[in-house]
């Protein structure tokens, strides 16, 4: 497979990201600007310009109209993904980490980060999915964090829960209506901190990404852990791929011990697991820095993967990838 | 009535040599189309053109959405710019061979290890035991003929020699026929023997081009030919004393397929001025 470069960062990725239909591309990074490009031919379709400090996060609503994204700027944007108009600012006394919509699209979490005195907190904002219209000021819940910052947030199935990932480790579970944690658990080593959260397609169960180099696959309802991947390099990104039954992971090195040690030990491959036999069956190399973030294309044809070194690569799958089964998956395809 | 029927004689097409033909449309039976047109050229010289069409049908579902996003107007720093990606933020990467497999970790190492010696060998130079040529032994146009350099041919004045012995079993001066030497000396033995082996084998992955042009280069001939596999030998007939080629040369490949594919491929392409006949070599009687 020849995978599509893209340059239209200056620095660090932070986030890549899929709209529903899976034809855009987003990518965020910290050099303050949005890009938007088409997946089938990498053609870079447009930029955000606004914010006036690191991107973190991006999500796009199911209808592909109207972008999120959070930066060190401490706003929260919102834009119209078809002419870049720059649509509603929240501000916010600190960072924002990770956006994401509901699965209806009518509801936006944010997650933002524990500085300056402040809290770390989860709000809720209610979004009108007509472009046009006005957007409420005022999240429709906020959720103060006292005992850890989330640096990760998702969505359940049907807006029930909210799912964050905290600074030491643990994973919580919201009620998305009345912002009462239901559950805590410790799922990675205390101390490193959770990286990513992927929902799967059905947003019954996730994919979590830790420092303490493992992902593991976790139930929505009960937070049992389902598969643990062990690597061994810390994690930054994990997702879970439609159509095949395989987990992507990328991580690497950490950025500021890189120059020490020669690209092939930084470990910068894209790492690709089988999600229920949890063995590693390939890897795919290319980027000469740590892998920041990791997408799959909602059909599970492309993959792309953001890195510390500004590029985006985006790997359409070939043949060889689609025809890979174990032995009891081809003799339960034969019957 | 009678004064406008014309006279099969009055045909003015009959007449006027300048008339193009009428074009023609053949359906063929395979399913392709036959268009044949005719248009005069610059010189006033008559042109025609036979074309051979194919249609096939492919048929892509889209979903209409994402067909209508395909039309949108570029924004922001892609301002104004015209639909198709840019070479300045969109490159293609190189080829990655991703194969999804449980034993990907030796297949890698396997990799890597002919990796490092390819690179290992990138700057040594190849010379060519046998005439100091700059390509391997194996592929040296003389190994059938010469020796090797320094490697002197049997000395048969040399009493202590162990193939001399077991050959003849004389002592000192007598010919002892080719056959003869090396023999008892097991890897000259086996060598002979694969060496027999490999001419057969080789053989049979020959290729025989003819009609080449006397400007030919044996290197030339190598890089067209390599593109269909391993070659591991490459003679071009020269005249000795003008050094020219004489018009022939034989390609031996590693793998008989890729000798098959290469001679259907190479048969009738134009090299040189001329067009080249390339067929299986027959075994030298």
């Amino acid at each position: 497979m020849r995978p599509i470069l893209l340059q239209g960062h200056e620095r660090a990725l932070t986030q890549v990201k899929f709209n529903k239909d899976g034809d855009l591309l987003f990518s965020v990074s910290k050099d303050h600007v949005i890009c938007v490009w088409y997946s089938q031919n990498g053609e870079r379709l447009g930029t955000y310009n606004g914010h006036l400090g690191a991107v973190w996060t991006v999500d796009s609503n199911p209808s592909s109209t109207i972008l999120a994204s959070g930066a060190a700027d401490n706003t929260i944007r919102l834009w119209e993904i078809k002419t870049g108009k720059l649509l509603k600012t929240w501000e916010l006394p600190t960072a924002i980490k990770r956006v994401e919509f509901s699965e209806d699209g009518l509801y936006l979490v944010a997650t933002t980060e524990q500085r300056m005195g402040h809290l770390g907190t989860i709000l809720v904002y209610p979004i009108n999915p007509d472009v046009g219209g006005e957007q409420a000021d005022e999240p429709s819940l906020k959720i103060t964090l006292e005992r850890s910052k989330a640096t990760v947030v998702a969505w359940s199935y049907l807006n029930k829960y909210i799912i964050a990932g905290h600074e030491d480790g643990t994973i919580s579970q919201y009620d998305s209506k009345t912002g009462d944690q239901l559950e805590n658990i410790q799922l990675h080593e205390r101390g490193p901190l959770i990286m990513d959260i992927q929902m799967a397609p059905d947003r019954t169960y996730f994919i979590t990404a830790s420092k303490d180099k493992t992902a593991k696959i976790v139930d929505v309802n009960s937070l049992n852990v389902i598969k643990t991947f062990t690597t061994d390099t810390p994690l930054n990104s994990a997702a879970l791929t439609a159509k095949k039954d395989f987990v992507i992971l990328g991580g690497g090195q950490e950025a500021r011990d890189v120059t020490t040690t020669a690209a092939r030990q930084g470990k910068f491959e894209a790492r690709f697991y089988h999600k229920i036999f949890e063995d590693e069956i390939g890897r795919v190399r290319g980027h000469f820095g740590p892998l920041n973030t990791i997408a799959v294309h909602p059909a599970g044809v492309s993959y792309a993967s953001g890195g510390e070194d500004g590029y985006v690569r985006l790997h359409h799958f070939d043949k060889s990838y689609f025809d890979f089964m174990y032995e009891v998956e081809r003799t339960r395809a034969q019957h | 009535m009678a004064s406008q029927r014309r006279e099969w004689a009055d045909e003015d097409e009959f007449d006027d040599p300048n008339a193009l033909p009428q074009n023609q449309i053949i359906n063929n039976p395979d399913g392709t189309k036959t268009t044949i047109t005719y248009r005069l050229g610059e010189n006033g010289k008559k042109i025609k053109t036979t074309r051979k069409i194919k249609i096939s049908v492919i048929k892509e579902r889209v979903n209409p959405r994402v067909a209508e996003r395909r039309e949108w107007a570029k924004f922001g720093r892609e301002q104004g710019n015209p639909p198709g990606p840019d070479l300045s933020t969109t490159t293609v990467g190189e080829n990655i061979i991703f194969k999804p497999s449980l034993q990907w970790k030796s297949a890698e190492k396997e990799e890597e290890a002919t990796g490092a010696l390819k690179t290992q060998l990138k700057d040594k130079k190849v010379s060519c035991r046998i005439c100091q040529g700059d390509h391997f032994t194996a592929r040296c146009p003389f190994k059938d003929t010469l020796a090797p350099v320094g490697e002197a041919p049997p000395d048969e004045s040399r009493p202590d020699s162990p193939d001399l012995n077991a050959g003849g079993g004389q002592v000192g001066g007598s010919y002892v026929p080719p056959h003869l030497r090396n023999k008892g000396k097991e890897t000259g033995a086996s060598s002979s023997f694969g060496g027999g082996r490999d001419r057969e084998r080789d053989d049979l992955a020959t290729l025989r081009v003819t009609n080449l042009s006397e400007f030919a280069e044996e290197q030339d001939l190598r890089d067209m030919f390599e593109r269909f596999g391993r070659v591991t030998r490459v003679f071009l007939a020269k005249d000795r004393d003008t050094g020219r080629a004489k018009g022939f040369a034989f390609v031996s490949y590693h793998d008989r397929m890729d000798a098959q594919r290469a001679c259907e491929k190479m048969d009738g392409f134009g090299y040189g001025h001329l067009i080249l006949k390339v067929e299986f070599a027959k075994r030298s009687q």
